[in-house]
């Protein structure tokens, strides 16, 4: 579609198309542009080393690794959780598949703060079960397991929303003469539904590392924020602004920005390249 | 006759690991707020969300957030059009763009509007001068609210304006209409169904928002306090039973909204046919 295509009668007039791009180009500049810009020139103030230096300070490394350690173990289960939700639905029919769909979709819905909420009110030392934990030595609330359970939550749809359509639209039959082949349930898994589902299981997968990496909300209500221990970055972040140390709360900033970047560049080169293998919503 | 049971191996480990996993993280979770919120009965339900600060905390976020989502509707319009119609240099940087508010922890962009907005910041000495502050007012959550919920409307509306047929453009054309009225009459009422989903999805996460409003806002009660802010507290004030009810209340009136936006979906689908 080349600009001579356009003609009069299915465009705008030149002047309006270049006052509308004028427009949206100018709208993403002030609204997205400038706070992008804002994040790496603070962390800069003072230079490089000193941005560098200020995130090897032991309490900022103590709040990357932990934001790794959440990662580690969160996105994988979101990921199981994925697939294990993509299989029964799309190739199963069963009643209640349509509230199980819908249950899947609750936390897009939900403020992160009333997600970390529900994780308090359940784990917390105040339940009951909560109560028992805890006098068991597995404290959950303030501790790793809540920070794990709180990005859970807010991640819960993100693998299972990119796969479920594009394995709808797959349907069974190749699994289907793999079983007839004599192959086992989980060979047919692992050599024909995976290798069909790689790009967008990736997808999934990576939306669901940026948000569970730079989720503050529902961790800010379950970390307790304890320094070292139950500091994420996003929440080292908070702490460091509100005492008044910009440089390194920016330099703490900028480093999930870089991830939120290169975040972005993957996503647009899977939509690229493998346009056809996700799902129809991502063909743009 | 015999029930053909399905060739498929799996439903039962599947759909075990599906139920256990959601209850453990969301379902249980979700019942236990109910639980906490109606434990004193419904009368002490109704009074602690009604309370005056939590009911001016919960007018001010959906008042926002109702603002900054009929603002992201005429904004995300305007950039689904110009990025699938019009071709130009830099038009797939400014489309991944778009999902840069989606990608950007919102703790980061709180931050950096803050330090933006902020009297002494770039844009914030720029409105002091016209004698407006920014931050640490409502202005300044409503900006929040909109970096936020900008990609929504964008990314739904986008795939429709790629469905419209030329021929629909040109056949009204034909008809004598003009550029303008095509546009009101025949491709806004196309994009609408869509349109109103992401505006709906876009007041859903605006509701919500917290990281991204916080530094901004200034919060202070009855004037700047968001509603996901007056949780926090009341969890640090261990006041779990109020905490419990302002979530409610957020579950409440946001399902009642995405109600109203569903009916009028299904009414201006049947306006326009099925496309």
């Amino acid at each position: 579609m080349s600009d001579t295509v356009i003609s009069h009668v299915t465009s705008e007039p030149r002047p309006v198309r270049a006052a509308l791009i004028g427009f949206a180009v100018l709208a993403m500049a002030l609204l997205v542009g400038a706070p992008l810009i804002t994040v790496f020139a603070e962390a800069l103030t003072d230079g490089l080393p000193v941005a560098l230096e200020s995130l090897s300070h032991p309490e900022a490394v103590d709040a990357i690794r932990l934001t790794l350690i959440v990662a580690a173990v969160s996105v994988p289960l979101n990921a199981i959780f994925g697939i294990a939700a993509a299989w029964t639905i799309t190739k199963f029919q069963f009643k209640g598949k349509a509230l199980l769909l819908t249950l899947i979709d609750i936390p897009f819905s939900v403020s992160p703060v009333v997600a970390g909420l529900c994780i308090v009110l359940t784990f917390g030392a105040n339940s009951a079960f909560g109560g028992w934990l805890v006098a068991n030595g597995f404290p959950v609330v303030f501790a790793l397991p809540g920070i794990i359970l709180a990005s859970m939550f807010v991640t819960f749809p993100f693998v299972a929303r990119e796969i479920i359509p594009v394995m709808i639209e797959q349907g069974r039959s190749e699994e289907e003469a793999a079983l007839t082949l004599g192959a086992s349930g989980w060979r047919v898994f692992f050599t024909v539904t995976l290798p069909n589902i790689r790009w967008a299981l990736l997808y999934g997968v990576l939306l669901c590392n940026a948000r569970a990496m730079g989720e503050f909300g529902a961790v800010a209500v379950v970390s307790g924020k304890i320094r070292g221990l139950t500091a994420t970055m996003p929440i080292s972040i908070e702490m460091l602004y509100n005492e008044y140390q910009s440089v390194a709360a920016f330099s703490m900033a900028a480093v999930l920005a870089l991830l939120a970047l290169v975040t972005l560049a993957l996503k647009t080169l899977l939509e690229w390249r493998y346009a056809s293998q996700l799902a129809a919503n991502r063909r743009h | 006759m015999i029930v053909q049971r399905s060739p498929m191996p799996g439903f039962a480990l599947g759909l075990g690991v599906t139920l256990t996993m959601l209850s453990i993280v969301v379902l249980i979770p979700i019942v236990a707020l109910f639980v906490e919120g109606f434990s004193a009965g419904l009368p002490a339900l109704w009074g602690s969300a009604t309370s005056p600060r939590v009911a001016a905390s919960l007018w001010l976020s959906f008042r926002l957030s109702l603002i900054a989502a009929v603002i992201n509707l005429g904004l995300g319009l305007v950039l689904a059009w110009v990025l699938t119609r019009y071709r130009f240099p830099g038009r797939r940087i400014l489309d991944a763009a778009v999902d840069l508010p989606f990608a950007l922890p919102t703790a980061v962009a709180g931050i950096a509007l803050t330090a933006l907005y902020a009297p002494n910041g770039a844009f914030g000495s720029l409105f002091k001068e016209m004698g407006v502050k920014i931050a640490y007012t409502q202005w300044g959550i409503l900006i929040a609210l909109i970096f936020v919920g900008l990609p929504f409307v964008t990314r739904t509306v986008q795939p429709v304006v790629e469905e419209i047929e030329r021929e629909v453009e040109e056949a009204s054309a034909t008809l004598g209409a003009s550029r303008f009225y095509t546009i009101r009459r025949v491709i806004l009422p196309l994009l609408m169904p869509a349109a109103l989903t992401g505006f709906g999805l876009s007041l859903a996460r605006a509701v919500g928002e917290y990281g991204s409003v916080i530094f901004i806002a200034g919060n202070l009660p009855f004037k700047t306090e968001i509603a996901p802010l007056l949780i926090v507290i009341k969890l640090e004030e261990y006041d779990d039973p109020a905490a419990a009810a302002i979530g409610i209340a957020m579950l409440a009136i946001s399902f009642g909204l995405l109600l109203i936006i569903n009916l009028v979906q299904i009414i201006s689908r049947r306006r326009i046919g099925h496309v």
